[in-house]
């Protein structure tokens, strides 16, 4: 039965070719279609909130249809604990983005806001889909537009950018496609083939260990150039600078959540026995990750630079988090996910803001902006607290589950304090350099509306700061919990 | 003989139009070649889809043991091979408009089809042999249709001595089988071999490297690649994508015939072998392409590439418990590989026509001097470079399920391969796109594109779309046809 999960995925590709069409007539008017796609589709994700069965475990609103079963391919979709988080950021900072790229997109708005709905189809799809294969052509889906959005209407380097981009991500993939067409092929020796994740979920334990291994290895791969993890990181950054900042918004608060998912729903709930043996390498993997972004990010000149190598730092926790594989730990990487989306949304937008009115991303030469724009100044400050993990927001939360969760898993993993307490230098430095300096300029504040834009990602992270109950208690902690059991006593379900 | 309804109407359009063609005087010369070639073909796939969707007349036809099958196999290459030659018919309306050539030129297209699905449906190695030669010789002709141009007759000469010894050492595979087996007929062959002797075993194999060798060339398997991109390029256009799509898809069913039925329980080890070629062919393929500064080259070496690919389903055939998946995945990727390619060479026809040059630097910002083209570009080279939800996809992820799936070891080091050699492709794939999307022209000004070209490529851009968004139909014809293949094969003899 298709219903309303599915009509959440579609409802942006669908619309796709009317606001190309329209567009191509009147090019706001096609903008405004393709912003208001994007709000619906929000609407859509809280009304899957407000249906969904709070406290559960387990996969809910389920839907299927056949595809093709001469190939085990099946058309099916649910949600649980985790992907919820992720679709209802995914609604949320599609539609931000999608705002926000009203004053800071002017060329080519149709293929824009036409690619814009392929990208937030695909990444739905990402998080929703149960099929392997599907999860698969999902996955590729967001890739295809982002290589257009940062080759089309990126920066001074965007060729080269979005080849590094394309060529990484893909070759990335397609060694995680081999893990995939491999649980086929195994599951098929034993009987009959399946790419249904449920299914394997049973039957992956009665695989040999050295199937389960590569298996896991090889899509532990796929996840890791996206999340990015050192050393596969090297096209973030070039990526993140020559795109336009909304399409950052994109890349770094939900593309780059798509690995973070994978090593939760495949890494560790898929290869529960791999992850027994491979979770030191992982863990330590993610440490080294945490600790590299923040140390290059102090370098860094450019402000979208550096925001780009703190979302590396992030993305770090949460493979630590992950692999730490205990309660306080996943739920930690999971809720980590939601806040640094929201975190990172807003410093990127605010970066392409910033940029279009100071007319320079250099933090050195960006100076006084507190006389020049006293609100966006307040703004910075306040994403910077968020990126930060100042108590109060969200990240605080969810960073400090992740390092509980990975003490508890050994005391060496408290390395990783090391790693906030970095950010907060990098960060503090960069708000000295830029907000509190002496003013070079006069006035010139953003419009309102860009304001508004930018004051929404935080809302949820001051809300949820507050009161994280709902989200973590009600949702995560549930989902989590209920598959905790089969992944720490290794052996089977 | 309704059973033969797509070789009848291909004989007698095939041998009509070149005569109906020099009907006419004046500006009308020729003007009805065209029609009258697209007629025929257009009947002679009507027949085919006709006879394969109603149950197959039962009853022996024809001389026992048979020398033609009208099987599931035989149905699915017609239907691709007839569907190839539909596009460069269409395509040829433009590319062909002011050539003198022009009623020979779709005589010998539509008599080369015959030929290619002659070899798609012969169980005989005579039949082969016939119909190897009847799709060859008038590709010559095709090649060298400009006489005035040297780069055609370049190509031609290169393309013929290659081919001709080619044809040679199926010739003389043939008879070593013959002088082993005493039967031209594959199945024959097939059970005979299974008690061969030790001092005839190794003529045997003898006749297996002339076979692999033989269709090697045609298949552009390397080191039998040479004449390729030389010939592809030097071509005209619309007759390299004949070629590169028709000829070498005709070429694997025979392969597909010769190997799996009639050498099939032959007791070598031929697997490991095309694994290696396989291999190597998908990988010099796809590093030679990144190097190239020719569109039509690149295509050229990226459809060597994509042979290597297909060589994986003769590598690994079937699952250890016989399931074919492996050929069941070679043949849904000569499906899509043939529409992929067919069109791709259209659209540089397209853009050869238009700018009369196919250097890559013509293709900077082609997107806005020939939209459709370029959109079209785009969408047929991310199928070929396996990009989900397009069929190139489905087809690559079947092949190498396939390779893992079988009984072999070194089957999942073959996906490997595969699936790495997909990936950097995307090197040279996703650099055309750049091109053409991201580049400035030097001249950006709007160029017109054909209707003949652009229904051709719009009609596989829908295919792309609808064969991969719902590949269920496809895969199952291509299982029928795995299946077909295999039960032609004698029970081995225990």
């Amino acid at each position: 039965m298709l219903g309303l999960l599915t009509l959440t995925i579609f409802l942006p590709a669908l619309m796709a070719a009317p606001v190309y069409l329209v567009g191509k007539r009147n090019a706001r008017l096609g903008a405004v279609l393709g912003i208001g796609t994007t709000a619906a589709v929000f609407l859509l994700s809280l009304s899957i909130l407000a249906v969904y069965p709070m406290g559960s475990s387990g996969f809910q609103l389920r839907e299927s249809a056949s595809w093709a079963s001469s190939f085990g391919l099946e058309y099916k979709v649910a949600i649980d604990g985790i992907s919820l988080p992720l679709l209802l950021i995914a609604t949320i900072l599609s539609l931000l983005a999608a705002a926000g790229s009203w004053d800071l997109i002017k060329t080519r708005e149709p293929e824009y806001y036409a690619l814009f709905l392929i990208f937030e189809t695909g990444i739905i799809g990402v998080f929703t889909s149960l099929n392997l294969i599907l999860f698969y052509v999902f996955w590729e889906v967001v890739l295809i537009p982002m290589f257009f959005f940062i080759g089309i209407w990126g920066g001074p380097r965007k060729k080269y950018a979005s080849m590094k981009f394309l060529i990484f991500t893909y070759v990335g993939s397609t060694i995680m496609l081999f893990g995939f067409l491999a649980l086929y092929a195994w599951t098929g020796a034993q009987g009959s083939p399946s790419f249904d994740y449920e299914t394997l979920v049973q039957r992956v334990p009665s695989l040999i260990m050295p199937f389960q291994l590569v298996a896991a290895i090889t899509t532990f791969i796929g996840f890791a150039v996206k999340l990015p993890i050192v050393p596969f990181h090297t096209w973030l950054p070039d990526a993140h600078v020559e795109a336009p900042a909304p399409v950052s918004v994109l890349l770094a608060g939900l593309l780059l959540k798509m690995g973070g998912y994978g090593m939760i729903r495949y890494n560790l709930f898929l290869f529960p026995d791999a992850a027994e043996i491979l979770w030191p390498y992982f863990a330590v993997i993610g440490l080294v990750t945490m600790i590299y972004g923040a140390s290059v990010a102090i370098v860094a000149r450019d402000l979208k630079r550096m925001i780009a190598l703190t979302s590396i730092n992030h993305m770090g926790y949460v493979l630590l988090g992950t692999f730490a594989r205990n309660s306080a730990g996943i739920q930690g990487a999971v809720f980590q996910m939601f806040n640094h989306a929201l975190a990172i949304g807003i410093l990127f937008l605010m970066s392409g803001y910033i940029q279009k009115h100071a007319g320079t991303r250099n933090i050195d030469e960006l100076n006084g902006l507190r006389g020049k724009m006293p609100t966006t100044a307040t703004l910075l400050v306040l994403g910077s607290m968020a990126a930060m993990a100042v108590p109060g927001l969200a990240n605080f939360i969810s960073e400090y589950q992740v390092i509980q969760g990975a003490l508890s898993a050994n005391y060496l993993f408290a390395v990783a304090i090391l790693a906030p307490a970095l950010t907060v230098g990098y960060f503090l430095w960069m708000l000295r350099r830029v907000v509190l300096s002496p003013p070079a300029g006069p006035k010139d504040e953003l419009p309102l509306r860009s304001l508004l834009v930018l004051a929404a990602f935080l809302a949820p992270l001051f809300v949820f700061g507050a009161y994280p109950g709902p989200l973590l208690n009600s949702i995560i902690k549930p989902a989590v919990d209920s598959v905790l059991p089969s992944i720490v006593s290794p052996g089977g379900p | 003989m309704v059973q033969y309804a797509p070789f009848i109407s291909l004989a007698v359009f095939g041998l009509a139009v070149t005569p109906v063609g020099m009907l006419g005087n004046g500006r009308m010369k020729g003007g009805l070649a065209a029609p009258v070639a697209l007629f025929g073909l257009l009947a002679s796939l009507a027949s085919t889809v006709w006879l394969a969707t109603r149950a197959v007349p039962s009853g022996p036809f024809g001389p026992s043991p048979p020398v033609l099958v009208m099987d599931s196999f035989t149905y699915f290459f017609t239907g691709i091979l007839l569907t190839v030659s539909i596009f460069v018919t269409v395509a040829s309306f433009h590319f062909m408009k002011n050539d003198v050539n022009v009623a020979p030129y779709y005589g010998l297209l539509i008599l080369s089809t015959l030929g290619m699905i002659v070899l798609a449906a012969s169980l005989d190695l005579i039949l082969l042999y016939v119909g190897w030669e009847l799709m060859s010789i008038p590709t010559y002709a095709l090649t060298a249709i400009r006489k005035h141009d040297p780069n055609s007759n370049e190509a031609a000469m290169k393309f013929f001595v290659l081919s001709a010894l080619s044809s040679a050492l199926i010739v003389y595979a043939i008879s070593l089988l013959f002088g082993i087996s005493g039967s031209t007929n594959l199945v024959t062959i097939s059970s005979a071999l299974g008690g061969v002797t030790s001092d005839t075993r190794s003529y045997g194999i003898l006749a297996v490297v002339m076979f692999v060798v033989g269709f090697g060339v045609k298949m552009a398997v390397v080191p039998f690649h040479m004449w390729i991109p030389d010939a592809f390029e030097g071509a005209p256009t619309t007759v390299a994508a004949l070629l590169a799509a028709g000829a070498k898809m005709a070429s694997f069913a025979a392969a597909f015939r010769v190997f799996i039925i009639g050498i099939g329980l032959f007791n070598i080890d031929w697997y490991s072998t095309f694994a290696i070629v396989a291999v190597v062919t998908m990988t010099f393929g796809n590093v030679a392409a990144l190097m190239q500064k020719s569109f039509t080259r690149l295509l050229a070496y990226s459809s060597i590439a994509q042979a290597g690919y297909i060589l994986i389903a003769l590598a690994t055939p079937t699952t250890a418990s016989g399931n074919p998946v492996g050929i069941a995945g070679g043949l849904f990727h000569v499906l899509n590989y043939s529409i992929l390619k067919t069109a791709s060479f259209i659209a540089a026809a397209a853009v050869v026509t238009r700018l009369a040059v196919t250097n890559l630097d013509s293709f900077n910002g082609l997107a806005r001097r020939m939209p459709q083209t370029s959109f079209n570009i785009a969408v047929l080279f991310l199928a070929l470079a396996g990009v989900p939800p397009l069929n190139g996809f489905f087809s690559k992820a079947l092949l190498f399920t396939g390779a893992i799936y079988s009984q072999f070891s070194w089957g999942s080091y073959l996906a490997i391969a595969g699936l790495l050699n997909s990936g950097f492709s995307m090197g040279y794939y996703g650099w055309i796109i750049k091109r053409m999307y991201f580049d400035e022209a030097t001249d950006s000004s709007r160029v017109a594109e054909p209707r003949a070209y652009m229904s051709v490529l719009w009609a596989a851009t829908l295919l792309t779309f609808v064969i991969g968004i719902y590949p269920d139909p496809w895969i199952r014809m291509s299982q029928d046809a795995a299946a077909a293949l295999m039960s032609a094969r004698p029970l081995p003899a225990t």
